[in-house]
């Protein structure tokens, strides 16, 4: 509390209570700010190891971030491979007059996220316009230095013309030809002379006693390092360069770019005044609209050319916009995004906010299964038969089973429940066995529903309950037989889309969809696996250890190989995703194996107590695993558990090998092997890399929100 | 004994109705060492016993055999007419008519207080979710931090802990409430308020079965106090009789010992 100097005697005389009383809620004193020139020789000079460290250390980045840019804005790179190949890297054959399903497909995606966000997320502060600010500041800076570090691109001759064209000067187009005996040469002088500065402040006994000065003078001396690094490449030396304003106003755009980041964010910086406004937040969310609907933008305006090649024809116009058909369905695809964000937000603060999570949840499960099936395949589907046998066998055990279920679940059924359950189960076993040996002919739908049936009846006295509960467990099984019954007449029925290949889809897309499918399939495997491993019965037991031991000795590609050969005898004719299907059942197989090793961790730090107290207030072992057990061990097991689905989504390309057209195959191969681009292979690469990156480094960053979120090692 | 003789001698004594808990020659062992040695007692309804003993006499295996925490090799433990055996049906039947608190409270740490103590009403007594939150409530109120329903119990001291436990345990409205050293990984200032709501829960009539070293809590609100030692009952009699005149040499060391 502030208080005017003149009434300092009433806080003297008061008695110390009432002054508690009368006292502000104690605030905690704000954190100094450090300058920054205070942050650099606090933690990059503090001592002379950290200073020797710092420098050695940034002068190493700084000629790796050179090589990688020279060796990516070359002259010698054509990107325009990668562009022109846009499409095919994605979808690989998919036919481009059915291409709007592709956009369908992503705009549901659009959608639910955007909803999802909105409504569901737990939004933390946001990024302050502090942050916000420098980092755009940050950003303007370092695109300056990359414009100043990469290095001249052309080769002059003495009358001043171009003589030639190469990226790294005079060790030709190597790799390692930035790291030339003349840079190398300065990088020890001045690492040397970064050294002695150090060690003479160290023996002065003025590094860490003698206030920031000779620090200060330190970090000076490591900038006129750098500044003497990017002056180096201009020198005149065995090779004539572009001379350092033809090189620089080549980088026009770039010099634009820089300009406009470290614009805004210093007008936010000094625009904001007094650091009280600097403190106020944005959702973090809001800026990633603001990046990727700029991103959209230009597609519009800036000449990135247009590049395709479309049924034979490379098509090639380095000035223009992007093509209509890639700039409309992004534009499309960012008002969607936002536009559902929006109503999430708007739901959130509504009554049935809450209530959405569920559904959305369950949409998110249905999707990959709707979109590939019934969007990316578009089923030809028999109406007569659709009417005449798999609407009437739904709604047979829509209603069978959802009696079975009513009765079952009711909390006082007893012995009887329990005999229909066994009943049920006989029936089930009994129409494989008659499949098997082929005693008469049953649909497999009808098989497996009367599997899950048999499943559910087995377990129904676990969810007993009141009314309403037993009426949800209804509703939930009629949903799910026609959900399964519909998914199920879907891929039997044969695709209108035509691809060239046997894959519809290929590329980034089947990335995606593989290791979508691979996950929604190994989970709940590896889950029960976990679950057999650690199970009291021997049988289970040694029965999952035996599975895991096998799919964890045996190499991925074997398993590939064998199931793309075999897969195709267990699936009805007419199904046009058997490679496809075959490949995923054997990255399942196998990430399965893996995820219930990492379960099982999480199984084993879930502690002997909470068993105990399950079994005490009189949970059955199902309920206890369901209830308590399980999302214990599952919260325990994030960080391997992501960890291995990120593996999962980069072994997908190991799709390639049994002759799908993956994306990293397409980047490696295909594209190198079009007249145009003989051998480019570089790029795609690059490019592949990237992509994979982003994906991986995404799965990466949510994993560690979420272990945050639910408090992973805390207790 | 034979095994007919000793069924009608239990089958006379259960004409007492209200015999909540009867044991008869347990025995039981961890490998070769015997951690009860004959135990046979019987707890009535209504009644509040304490057991006492120097660590490792065997009280908690004792207490955790009552509930089939634990299993016994020999010997019958009869609860509520129940007899304990590996049947499951009876063994959760007498789970859902025997609370029990734990040294370490043991609650359920993914989930709010208000969820901890419905759980069970829900799933095992298949209440109506409604009807499971208000007596939830109602027994947070009872145990004193009604304010606290929301919250994770890693957000809980380890005195409200303990309490949301109990109440927990009261949720599935148990006969019987089996206490495992309650106050025992709890700091000083802590204890009392548990002690209380157990005496509460003492005088509204509970048959309690409480392992503690509280001697204040034995003298006060047991009504028989059962002193072990080696898995063997060594002495039984009330709290006056057994902390001012007891007859065993063995109980009057372990009395010298800590008081």
């Amino acid at each position: 509390m502030t208080m005017p100097m003149g009434e300092g005697a009433v806080t003297a005389a008061a008695p110390a209570e009432a002054w508690a009383d009368e006292r502000e809620p104690a605030q905690k004193p704000e954190e100094p700010s450090l300058s920054a020139g205070e942050w650099l020789s606090r933690n990059l000079f503090s001592s002379a190891v950290n200073s020797v460290l710092t420098v050695v250390f940034t002068l190493l980045v700084l000629l790796a971030v050179r090589g990688l840019l020279n060796f990516t804005f070359s002259e010698e790179r054509t990107w325009r491979a990668v562009k022109t190949n846009m499409r095919f890297l994605f979808t690989h054959a998919y036919p481009q007059e059915q291409y709007v399903r592709i956009w369908v497909c992503v705009g549901a995606i659009a959608v639910l996220s955007g909803l999802s966000i909105g409504l569901l997320a737990k939004t933390g502060r946001g990024i302050s316009l502090k942050k916000l600010s420098m980092n755009l500041m940050g950003s303007g800076a370092l695109i300056a230095l990359g414009i100043l570090l990469r290095e001249p691109s052309a080769v002059v001759g003495d009358e001043g013309a171009v003589l030639h064209r190469d990226a790294a000067g005079a060790a030709g187009d190597s790799f390692v030809g930035w790291l030339d005996a003349n840079a190398l040469t300065v990088l020890g002088v001045l690492v040397l002379a970064n050294v002695a500065l150090a060690g003479w402040f160290h023996l002065q006994g003025t590094y860490l006693q003698g206030g920031p000065g000779p620090r200060v003078a330190h970090g000076v001396l490591v900038l006129a390092s750098i500044g003497v690094l990017i002056v180096e490449q201009y020198a005149a030396g065995e090779v004539v360069r572009e001379p350092f304003s033809e090189a620089m106003s080549d980088r026009a755009w770039w010099w634009l770019a820089a300009a406009l980041l470290a614009g805004a964010g210093a007008a936010a910086w000094f625009g904001l005044g007094d650091s009280r406004r600097r403190n106020t937040f944005v959702p973090a969310m809001h800026v990633f609209f603001v990046v990727a609907g700029m991103a959209v933008l230009s597609g519009w305006v800036y000449p990135w050319g247009h590049y395709a090649f479309l049924e034979g024809e490379f098509i090639s116009e380095p000035g223009s916009t992007v093509a209509m058909t890639t700039k409309l369905p992004w534009t499309v695809m960012w008002i969607l995004l936002v536009g559902a964000y929006m109503l999430g937000r708007s739901l959130r603060t509504a009554r049935a906010g809450p209530r959405l999570r569920l559904p959305l949840n369950l949409l998110w499960l249905l999707t990959p299964f709707v979109l590939y099936w019934a969007v990316l395949r578009d089923p030809d589907l028999d109406w007569d038969h659709v009417l005449t046998t798999d609407i009437p066998m739904a709604l047979f055990f829509a209603a069978f089973g959802g009696l079975a279920i009513w009765f079952l679940a009711h909390p006082r059924v007893g012995e009887a429940g329990r005999i229909m359950a066994v009943v049920l189960v006989g029936v089930a076993a009994l129409n494989w066995v008659a499949a098997f040996f082929g005693w008469y002919p049953m649909l497999q739908k009808a098989r497996i529903s009367f599997l899950l049936l048999a499943v559910i009846a087995l377990l129904a006295h676990n969810f007993a309950g009141d009314r309403t509960q037993r009426m949800r467990l209804v509703a939930a099984w009629v949903a799910l037989m026609a959900v399964f019954h519909w998914l199920v007449t879907l891929v039997n029925s044969p695709s209108t889309v035509k691809t060239p290949t046997d894959a519809l889809v290929g590329g980034f897309s089947i990335t995606l969809i593989v290791s979508t499918f691979t996950l929604l399939l190994a989970f709940p495997m590896g889950v029960l696996l976990a679950l057999a491993r650690t199970s009291k019965l021997p049988i289970f037991r040694v029965l999952s250890t035996v599975y895991i031991e096998v799919f964890r000795g045996v190499p991925l590609i074997t398993l590939l190989f064998f199931f793309n050969v075999i897969f195709n005898l267990f699936l009805p004719q007419n199904m046009s995703l058997v490679d496809i299907a075959g490949a995923t059942v054997g990255f399942a197989l196998f990430s399965a194996a893996y995820l219930a090793e990492n379960i099982r961790g999480g199984l084993q730090a879930v502690r002997r107590g909470q068993y105990e107290a399950s079994d005490a207030v009189g949970f059955t072992t199902v309920q206890r695993t369901l209830f308590i057990v399980l999302p214990q061990a599952l919260r325990v097991s994030i960080p391997p558990l992501v960890g291995q689905v990120i593996a999962t989504f980069k072994e997908t390309s190991l799709l390639a090998v049994v002759g799908i057209f993956d994306f990293l195959f397409i980047a490696d191969k295909v594209i190198s092997a079009q007249s145009e681009f003989l051998g480019v292979k570089r790029e795609g690469l690059l490019f592949v890399s990237f992509i994979y990156w982003i994906f991986a480094y995404n799965m990466s960053k949510h994993s560690q929100r979420l272990e945050k979120r639910l408090g992973v090692g805390e207790r | 004994m034979s095994v007919s003789d000793a069924t009608t001698a239990l089958t006379e004594e259960l004409a007492a109705r209200d015999d909540m808990i009867v044991c008869e020659g347990l025995n039981k062992w961890f490998g070769d060492f015997q951690a009860l040695d004959q135990i046979t007692a019987v707890i009535k309804e209504r009644e509040v016993v304490v057991v006492l003993g120097p660590s490792g006499s065997g009280k908690s295996t004792w207490i955790r055999c009552i509930n089939r925490l634990e299993v016994h090799q020999e010997g019958r433990i009869l609860v509520d007419g129940v007899e304990l055996t590996n049947d499951l049906r009876n063994i959760e039947k007498i789970r859902s008519e025997v609370g029990m608190v734990f040294q370490q409270f043991n609650l359920f740490p993914h989930l709010t207080v208000l969820d901890n103590i419905t759980l069970a009403p829900i799933w095992v007594r298949k209440k109506p979710k409604a009807e499971a939150e208000e007596l939830a409530r109602s027994l947070l109120e009872r145990v004193g931090i009604p304010e606290q329903a929301e919250k994770y119990p890693g957000q809980l001291s380890g005195g409200q802990q303990q309490r949301v436990a109990i109440a927990r345990a009261l949720a599935m409205e148990p006969r019987i409430m089996l206490f495992d050293e309650p106050t025992s990984a709890l700091d000083p200032e802590m204890i009392k308020e548990v002690l209380d709501v157990m005496k509460e829960l003492a005088l509204s009539g509970m048959t309690m079965m409480v392992v503690t070293h509280e001697m204040g809590f034995a003298r006060e609100v047991a009504d028989r106090v059962i002193f072990m030692e080696d898995g063997q009952i060594v002495e039984t009699g009330t709290p006056e009789h057994f902390f001012t005149n007891p007859q065993e040499e063995r109980t009057k060391l372990f009395l010298s010992q800590i008081l």
